[in-house]
C-alpha cells in the first residue's frame, strides 16, 4: 500500500493540467456542477471544447488517437477523471455520445457501425440512447417498442421516455423487441434510428427544473433498414451491459471529486454566512468531510483490484452512495443559507443561485442510470450474497 | 495512491488469520471475562504470552501492517493488552528513546499509557487522577502522559489500581491516582501526535474486525434462517438494511487503511485522515452490532450468542481515545483552520 503515484503518472497529470489551463472554455473555467441550459440546444462553446478535447487526446484518454485518446493506462484514466472533476469541468453535455454508443459500437458493431464511433465520441454527431418506456423503467427487460422485421427493413412501432437529447439528436440507439416468444430479456435488440425518419416524432419534456433536456420519442410505422442492427438479433441485453466498460474502474471518481469540490463550497458559505463558529454547522460539515473522504479510499480500494483485473465489489456501493450524499450537500448549501435557502434569485444568494441549482439537478442522479432502490436491490444480491427476493 | 498490498502483507495478514483462528476460539474470551471459568484467566493470559508477545515489534513496523494484524485481532477479540502495547507503548517508549523500548518490542515487558484525567477525555491535563487505562492490570508498566506533554514510565506494583467496569469485560479499563514526584521526560509535540495517532488508527483497525465478524455472522444467519417460507435475508427491508450497513463499514475499512498509508508517509493530511477513520471505523461497528442484533431476533438478544461480547466491544471502543463525536468536532477545527 502506498500513498502516492509514481512520476509517469505526475508527468501524465501536469500535461493535463497544461492543456485545461489554456483551453478550458470561459463559460466553464470558474468550474459549474452542472452543464446546459434551459435551451435543448448544445451551446458552441461546449461542442468546440469537446472536439478539441479529443483532437488533443483528451476525450476518452484510454482509447487510440483515432477515438480521442492517447492509449492511456487506467491509473492515468482515474487521474483524468479526477482533476476534470475536481474542476468542475465536464467533457460534453451530452454523455450518450461518448459515453455509451462510441464504446458500444466499438465493442458490439460492425465494421461500418465501428466508423461511427468517432463523430459519436468527438460530438460531431448527436445521439441519444433509447431505453426507457411508459412501462419500462427499472425493469427495462420488459420495454415494448416493436420491430417487426419486412424485407430489408424492420418495422418499428413504439413509445421511449425520458430520452436525453433526444430534440437536438441526429441519431438513437434504440432499444427494440424482436422477439415477443421467449424469456423478456432474450428478445430484445439494438437498431440505430435516424431521429429525421418519416413516422417518428421528439415532444420535449421539461425537468423539474425547467430546463428542457429529455423527451418523449414516439415510432409510428418507422422503417429501419437491417444493417442498422448492432450485433446480434436478440442479443440485445448484453449490450445494456457493455457500455462504458473501458472507464468503469474509474468512473466513481468523478461524483466523488464533484461531491468533494461541494464540500469546500460549503465551509466557504458557511464562512461568509458567519456560522463558522456554529456547533452544529462544524459538526455536520465534519460528518461529510468524514462521508466524502471514506468514499474517496473506498473508490481508490476498489480501483486497485479492477487494476489487477480482479471484480472490485466495492465500486458496487459508489453510484448509490455518492447520488445521496450530492443531494445532502447541496440541500445543506441551501439550509446555510437560512431564510434565502429557497430563493432562485440570482442576485440575492450565494454563487448566483449554484446551490438551489445543484441541489435541483441531483436529485435526478438516484433516479437516472438505475434508482437508489434498484442499487440497493443489486448490492444485497450481488455483494452481500443474500437471497433473491 | 495504490491500496494493493503487497506480498508481506498478504503473508502477515494469513499469518495473523491463521494463528488467531487455531488458537483463539470464542469461548478463550468467554472463560476469561464473561463465564468465568477457574481456568479461564489462566488460558487468556497464557494465549497472550504464548502467541502475542511475539508480535509486539509491529509496534516499530508500517502503521499498514499494524493495522492488518489489529483488525485480526478484532474479529476474535483476541484478549490481553497487545493493541496498547504494541501501539501505543512501544511507539512512545520509542519516541522518547527510552531504554527499554528494545525489551518492549522483544516482547519482554509490556505497558499501557496513561492520558485521561477524571473527565475522561484524551487530552493532556495536570489532573491527579489518570482514568480509562486500559489493561493496566496484565502489563508491566503504566507510561503517563501529563501537560506540557511530559511522559512518565511507572511500575504496576507501585499504582493503586481501580477498575472502572465498562460495558467490555474483555477489555479493563483502570484508573489511578497519579504518584508525587515522578521523573518525567518530554515528548516533542509532532512526536507525541505521531504516538497517538498510531494508536487511534490500530484501534480504529481492530474495530473495523469487530465490524467484520458482525457483517459475516449476520449475513449469514440471514441466508439461513427461514420464515414465512423463505430466507429472512430476502426480505428487502432488512436487505436495504444491510446494505447500507455494509456501505459504512467498507468505506470505514477503506479510511483506516488510508490513514495508515498517510501515516506511513508522513503525509500533510494525516490528521484529518485519523479523525475520519476512528469516526467512521466506529460508527460503522456500532451499526453492525445494532442492525446485527435486529437482524438476529431472540437469538441476538441472548448471553450465549457471541454477538453481545462485539456489541460491548464496539460500545466501549467508541469511547476511547474519543468518540466519533469528538473526532468530528477536531475535524471541524482542522476544516476552519486558516490555510
Ligand atoms: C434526468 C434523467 C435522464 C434520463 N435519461 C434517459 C435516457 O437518456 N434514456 C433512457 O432510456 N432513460 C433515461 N432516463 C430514465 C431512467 O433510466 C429511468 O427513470 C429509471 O431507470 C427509472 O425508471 P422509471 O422512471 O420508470 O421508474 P420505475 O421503474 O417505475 O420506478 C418507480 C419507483 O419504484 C422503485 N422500484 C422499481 N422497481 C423496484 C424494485 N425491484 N425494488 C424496489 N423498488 C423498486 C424505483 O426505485 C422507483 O422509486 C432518465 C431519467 C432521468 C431522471
Amino acid at each position: 500500500m502506498k500513498l502516492t503515484w509514481g512520476a509517469e503518472e505526475e508527468a501524465f497529470r501536469d500535461e493535463l493540467l497544461a492543456f485545461l489551463d489554456a483551453e478550458v472554455p470561459e463559460e466553464i473555467k470558474g468550474g459549474r456542477d452542472w452543464i446546459g441550459d434551459e435551451s435543448p440546444e448544445i451551446p458552441k462553446w461546449a461542442s468546440e471544447f469537446q472536439a478539441k478535447l479529443f483532437d488533443h487526446g483528451w476525450m476518452v484518454p484510454s482509447y487510440p488517437p483515432e477515438l480521442g485518446g492517447r492509449n492511456a493506462t487506467p491509473l492515468q484514466t482515474l487521474i483524468f477523471l479526477e482533476e476534470l472533476a475536481s474542476r468542475g469541468v465536464s467533457r460534453s453535455v451530452h454523455f450518450g455520445g461518448y459515453a455509451i454508443v462510441g464504446p458500444s459500437l466499438l465493442e458490439f458493431g460492425n465494421e461500418q457501425q465501428k466508423g461511427m464511433a468517432p463523430s459519436a465520441i468527438r460530438g460531431d454527431t448527436v445521439w441519444c440512447v433509447g431505453m426507457s418506456e411508459p412501462d419500462a423503467g427499472s425493469d427495462l427487460a420488459s420495454l415494448q417498442t416493436r420491430a417487426v422485421p419486412d424485407g430489408d427493413s424492420f418495422i418499428v412501432t413504439g413509445q421511449k421516455v425520458w430520452t436525453s437529447y433526444a430534440m437536438v439528436a441526429e441519431k438513437c440507439f434504440c432499444y427494440v423487441r424482436t422477439d415477443t416468444s421467449v424469456a423478456k430479456h432474450k428478445g430484445i435488440s439494438v437498431l440505430i434510428i435516424d431521429m429525421d425518419s418519416p413516422g417518428l416524432e421528439v415532444r420535449p419534456l421539461r425537468h423539474l427544473t425547467g430546463a428542457i433536456e429529455f423527451a418523449e420519442v414516439f415510432l409510428n410505422e418507422v422503417v429501419v433498414p437491417k444493417e442498422n442492427l448492432v450485433g446480434e438479433l436478440n442479443s440485445g441485453w448484453r449490450i445494456t451491459m457493455g457500455s462504458l466498460a473501458h472507464e468503469r474502474g474509474a468512473l466513481w471518481v468523478e461524483s466523488v471529486s464533484s461531491a468533494q469540490r461541494a464540500l469546500e463550497g460549503l465551509v466557504e458559505i458557511a464562512r461568509r454566512q458567519g456560522l463558522e463558529q456554529d456547533g452544529v454547522v462544524r459538526r455536520k460539515l465534519a460528518e461529510l468531510y468524514e462521508e466524502v473522504h471514506s468514499l474517496r479510499a473506498l473508490g481508490y480500494k476498489g480501483f486497485a483490484s479492477f487494476a489487477q483485473g480482479s471484480s472490485a465489489p466495492e465500486h458496487s456501493f459508489m453510484k448509490l452512495a455518492t447520488s445521496e450524499l450530492r443531494q445532502r450537500i447541496y440541500a445543506f448549501g441551501m439550509e446555510l443559507q437560512g431564510p434565502y435557502a429557497a430563493v432562485v434569485d440570482p442576485e440575492f444568494v450565494e454563487e448566483g443561485g449554484r446551490w438551489q441549482q445543484s441541489w435541483q439537478i441531483s436529485l435526478a442522479g438516484t433516479i437516472g442510470g438505475g434508482t437508489s432502490e434498484i442499487q440497493r436491490n443489486v448490492v444485497a444480491t450481488r455483494v452481500l450474497g443474500l437471497p433473491r427476493g | 495512491m495504490d491500496f494493493t498490498l503487497n506480498e508481506d502483507q498478504v503473508l502477515l495478514r494469513e499469518t495473523a488469520r491463521a494463528m488467531f483462528g487455531n488458537e483463539c476460539p470464542p469461548e478463550l474470551v468467554r472463560d476469561a471475562f464473561y463465564d468465568v471459568t477457574s481456568s479461564g484467566p489462566e488460558a487468556a493470559s497464557s494465549f497472550f504470552d504464548r502467541h502475542l508477545r511475539d508480535w509486539a515489534a509491529l509496534g516499530d513496523a508500517a502503521v499498514v501492517d499494524l493495522c492488518l494484524f489489529m483488525e485480526e485481532a478484532g474479529r476474535v477479540l483476541a484478549p490481553g493488552p497487545a493493541w496498547v502495547n504494541t501501539s501505543l507503548f512501544l511507539p512512545l517508549l520509542r519516541a522518547i528513546e527510552h531504554p527499554s523500548a528494545d525489551l518492549v518490542a522483544a516482547g519482554e515487558v509490556t505497558g499501557t499509557v496513561a492520558v485521561c484525567g477524571s473527565d475522561g477525555y484524551w487530552v493532556l491535563n495536570n489532573d491527579p487522577m489518570r482514568s480509562f487505562v486500559p489493561h493496566a492490570n496484565e502489563v508491566d508498566v503504566v507510561a503517563i502522559l501529563s501537560a506540557g506533554n511530559q511522559v512518565s514510565c511507572v511500575a504496576v506494583a507501585e499504582l493503586d489500581l481501580q477498575e472502572v467496569a465498562t460495558l467490555d469485560r474483555s477489555r479493563p479499563v483502570f484508573q489511578f491516582a497519579v504518584p508525587a514526584g515522578l521523573d518525567s521526560t518530554e515528548i516533542g509535540a509532532e512526536q507525541l501526535a505521531v504516538v497517538l495517532n498510531r494508536g487511534t488508527v490500530a484501534l480504529a483497525a481492530e474495530l473495523i474486525g469487530v465490524g467484520r465478524w458482525l457483517m459475516d455472522t449476520t449475513l449469514e444467519y440471514v441466508r439461513e434462517r427461514v420464515q414465512f417460507d423463505r430466507p429472512v435475508g430476502s426480505f428487502q427491508g432488512l436487505q436495504w438494511k444491510l446494505v447500507d450497513a455494509a456501505l459504512l463499514l467498507e468505506r470505514a475499512d477503506a479510511a483506516v487503511y488510508y490513514a495508515a498509508m498517510c501515516l506511513d508517509a508522513g503525509a500533510p493530511e494525516q490528521d484529518r485522515a485519523v479523525h475520519v477513520a476512528k469516526a467512521a471505523a466506529g460508527i460503522a461497528a456500532r451499526r453492525w452490532a445494532r442492525d446485527g442484533l435486529q437482524s438476529l431476533g431472540g437469538i441476538g438478544f441472548t448471553w450465549e450468542h457471541d454477538l453481545h461480547l462485539r456489541l460491548r466491544r464496539a460500545q466501549a471502543s467508541e469511547q476511547l481515545l474519543g468518540s466519533a463525536s469528538w473526532h468530528h468536532d477536531r475535524l471541524a477545527e482542522l476544516i476552519f483552520a486558516p490555510d
